[in-house]
């Protein structure tokens, strides 16, 4: 921006040019006519309402005329006027002066302005470009501080979108920040600027929301805001706009890809650590049987150790599987895989596969004969269900049955496994589905074998199936566990055509 | 126990593993070919001619279940697998290549040996012609008159009822997939409902189990499918 003289300079030098045209005049009177003089006037009108603008241009026509009277028109010297036709000339030379003054100086402000208006979209497009190769947030704020600095000498700062948030330089008025970020109008006050605030608040529109406040402070005086500063602002917004916007999805893509890494990186720990752990369980318990095999066979305390060896090692196997379905359920890695199936035949093979470790207690089953197919993940809540009973068969009372029961309750079902055993300790019951917590630890001397993690998976499985998991004992004595699915609307099996 | 001498291929990277499956197989008057690597157990599987494969899925250098399907596209040879649990999926995917039944790691010696017993017995009856009479508990099924008689009476199936019980029987001992079962009985189109495969393996279990909450004979493979335990 051109340093513009001051005001009073600019009449100064006006009214030396016509004293100077007045004095180089003089000496050619003799030679030319007063009409040509008066050209000479008009002239320097021109030239100064080109070079100093409208308001000088006035005065130096008035001071023209003036000057023209005194010194030129007989009788010299004084304001009086032999012949009345001069008061012609005076009026002419004055509207001539005049007009000439007013179209000169509005052509040299057109010019100017269009230089200006230029010379700014030249700095928006080189601000866009500037803003184009941004990461950060701060260099999106340096680069439209220094362009508002360059092009009005003020201050600004972005506000985000909570103004709260915000910890500038810049004073800001927080209410008018919120209005403008609600509305997303460009909001102005300039009492607020003349209180040391910033007084222009433009929405930073992007396409998706409008991302924040653009604040600019011109300082206690804001002649500078004229609707072409207000114009410039809005574009300067939308730039800066688009520009967070960007940023905020290059931050979306980049967290996105971390927790893709992060995750990807999890589970193929997870997946290393299962394989490297089960590798070795599976030889030992293998290798501990396989000394039953050898020729000439082993003494009974050799093979008795053999057993004990395997059952540890399983024991083992089945910890290290606790660990890593918990780790894997707490990782929200376990997707379920559910599909509408009849609960009992999900019973059945539980009951089939803890085999052996029932063979004290019979299971007795009874489910209500009308019960709808239910959507479970086959295999997590076979799980649930080998817990439960393997916990029921731990501690209930030698060839004492236990019982598995499902009735239906509103919009869900209520399945309970419940056995004949000293039932769960009075204190801490509500802690029994947290980690590594064990009933029985106080009531007699508990020796049975566990990790304290099966009912926390059950817990985890059942509400990941949107169900839940309690414990009581019963008043006759037994604990029994319940646990609840959600019924939903299962699909229809069509009753198929009987045959000929 | 046979009395036949039977080759098995045991395909295993952890030598501890090899050491012991080895003593249980040749407890089962089996010879035992060791192979390593997948590639090493590909050209023994075409070699030595085994009478079963026993294939760890989880091998270092490749997938198990591509050799699978390089033995079914020459030889019927029974094929076990190894797997470690929570591997459903590549347990279904290599059963649908043509496997025929898996143990789940850390597994007994015991339960080894009871399913390479299984799975050679079955092998050598298909030596024999097959007979069109099949008998478990108090069941006798016969499949050339499509007649079921549970305990003298006649008990009366539904066509699919019926298609779904010939399709396991079919397979002794081998674990068939929800959706190798669902895709030969209903066709392609019901891959995905697997309610309809449930549902009418309950009804099965009704007219034909004692205890259909604790069946004996079909027998669920919880996430994988369903098995027929002659």
């Amino acid at each position: 921006m051109k340093l513009k003289p001051n005001a009073s300079t600019q009449y100064l030098l006006s009214v030396g040019a016509c004293v100077t045209t007045t004095l180089l005049a003089t000496p050619l009177l003799g030679y030319l006519d007063l009409a040509n003089i008066v050209m000479l006037f008009l002239l320097t009108v021109l030239v100064i309402a080109v070079k100093l603008g409208r308001n000088p241009a006035i005065v130096a026509s008035v001071l023209s005329v003036l000057l023209f009277d005194i010194f030129f028109v007989p009788p010299r010297f004084s304001l009086a006027v032999n012949n009345i036709q001069y008061l012609v000339t005076f009026a002419v030379m004055l509207v001539t002066a005049l007009t000439t003054a007013h179209l000169a100086a509005g052509l040299k402000q057109r010019a100017q302005e269009a230089q200006e208006r230029e010379q700014r979209t030249r700095a928006l497009y080189e601000l866009a470009r500037q803003l184009a190769g941004t990461l950060a947030l701060n260099q999106v704020i340096e680069l439209a501080s220094n362009f508002i600095q360059a092009q009005f000498q003020a201050k600004v700062a972005i506000l985000p979108p909570e103004v709260s948030d915000y910890h500038g330089s810049i004073r800001i008025e927080p209410h008018l920040a919120k209005t403008a970020q609600d509305s997303g109008k460009l909001v102005r006050s300039d009492s607020m600027g003349a209180l040391g605030l910033a007084a222009v608040y433009v929405p930073l529109k992007a396409s998706m929301r409008i991302r924040g406040v653009l604040a600019v402070d011109f300082g206690p005086d804001n002649q500078e805001i004229t609707p072409d500063t207000l114009a410039l602002l809005e574009a300067l917004a939308s730039l800066v706009a688009v520009a967070v916007e960007r940023l905020h999805y290059v931050d979306v893509a980049q967290s996105t890809e971390m927790s893709m890494l992060t995750e990807r990186l999890r589970s193929s720990i997870l997946s290393a650590l299962s394989h490297d752990l089960r590798t070795p369980l599976t030889a030992m318990v293998g290798l501990a049987d396989s000394l039953s095999l050898i020729k000439p066979p082993l003494p009974v305390q050799a093979l008795e150790t053999a057993q004990a060896l395997h059952e540890q090692a399983e024991r083992l196997a089945g910890l290290v599987g606790n660990l890593l379905d918990m780790a894997r359920l707490n990782a929200g890695q376990v997707t379920l895989r559910r599909e509408w199936q009849p609960l009992e035949e999900v019973i059945g093979a539980s009951i089939k596969l803890l085999g052996h470790a029932l063979a004290q207690h019979p299971v007795r089953v009874s489910l209500p004969p009308d019960l709808p197919l239910l959507e479970f993940d086959a295999v997590l809540i076979e799980r649930v269900l080998c817990n439960l009973l393997e916990n029921a068969a731990k501690y209930a009372p030698e060839s004492s049955s236990i019982d598995l029961a499902a009735i239906t309750q509103a919009d869900t079902v209520k399945i309970t496994v419940s056995d004949q055993g000293p039932g769960f300790p009075e204190q801490g019951a509500e802690n029994l589905f947290e980690m590594f917590v064990r009933g029985q630890t106080t009531s007699g001397e508990s020796s049975k074998p566990g990790t304290g993690l099966g009912l926390a998976i059950c817990k985890a499985i059942v509400e990941a199936h949107a169900g839940c998991i309690s414990a009581e004992n019963k008043a006759e004595g037994g604990a029994v566990v319940a646990f609840t699915l959600p019924l939903g609307n299962p699909p229809t099996v069509e009753v198929e055509e009987e045959t000929p | 126990m046979t009395a036949i001498l039977a080759k098995v291929l045991v395909i295993e990277d952890e030598k501890p593993i090899r050491r012991f499956v080895r003593m249980a197989l040749e407890e089962e008057s089996c010879q035992v070919i060791e192979a390593e690597k997948m590639a090493d157990g590909l050209v023994q599987a075409g070699a030595s001619k085994p009478d079963l494969i026993v294939l760890d899925l989880g091998l270092p250098d490749g997938n198990g279940i591509d050799l699978i399907r390089d033995v079914r596209g020459w030889s019927d040879v029974p094929i076990l697998i190894l797997s470690a649990r929570s591997q459903e999926h590549d347990k279904i995917d290599a059963l649908d290549a043509g496997a025929d039944d898996y143990l789940t790691k850390p597994f007994s010696v015991g339960e080894l040996r009871a399913h390479v017993r299984a799975l050679l017995r079955r092998r050598n009856r298909n030596g024999e012609t097959a007979s069109p009479l099949i008998e478990f508990g108090d069941i006798s099924v016969d499949l050339s008159r499509r007649r079921v008689i549970r305990a003298g009476i006649d008990v009366h199936l539904t066509p699919i009822e019926y298609r779904l019980l010939s399709n396991l029987l079919g397979h002794p001992g081998k674990v068939l997939t929800q959706r190798s079962l669902l895709r030969e009985i209903w066709g392609p189109s019901y891959i995905e409902s697997s309610h309809y495969l449930r549902v009418y393996v309950g009804h099965l279990r009704q007219k034909l189990e004692q205890d259909p909450t604790q069946p004996k004979y079909l027998l669920t493979e919880t996430g994988v499918g369903y098995r027929f335990q002659p």
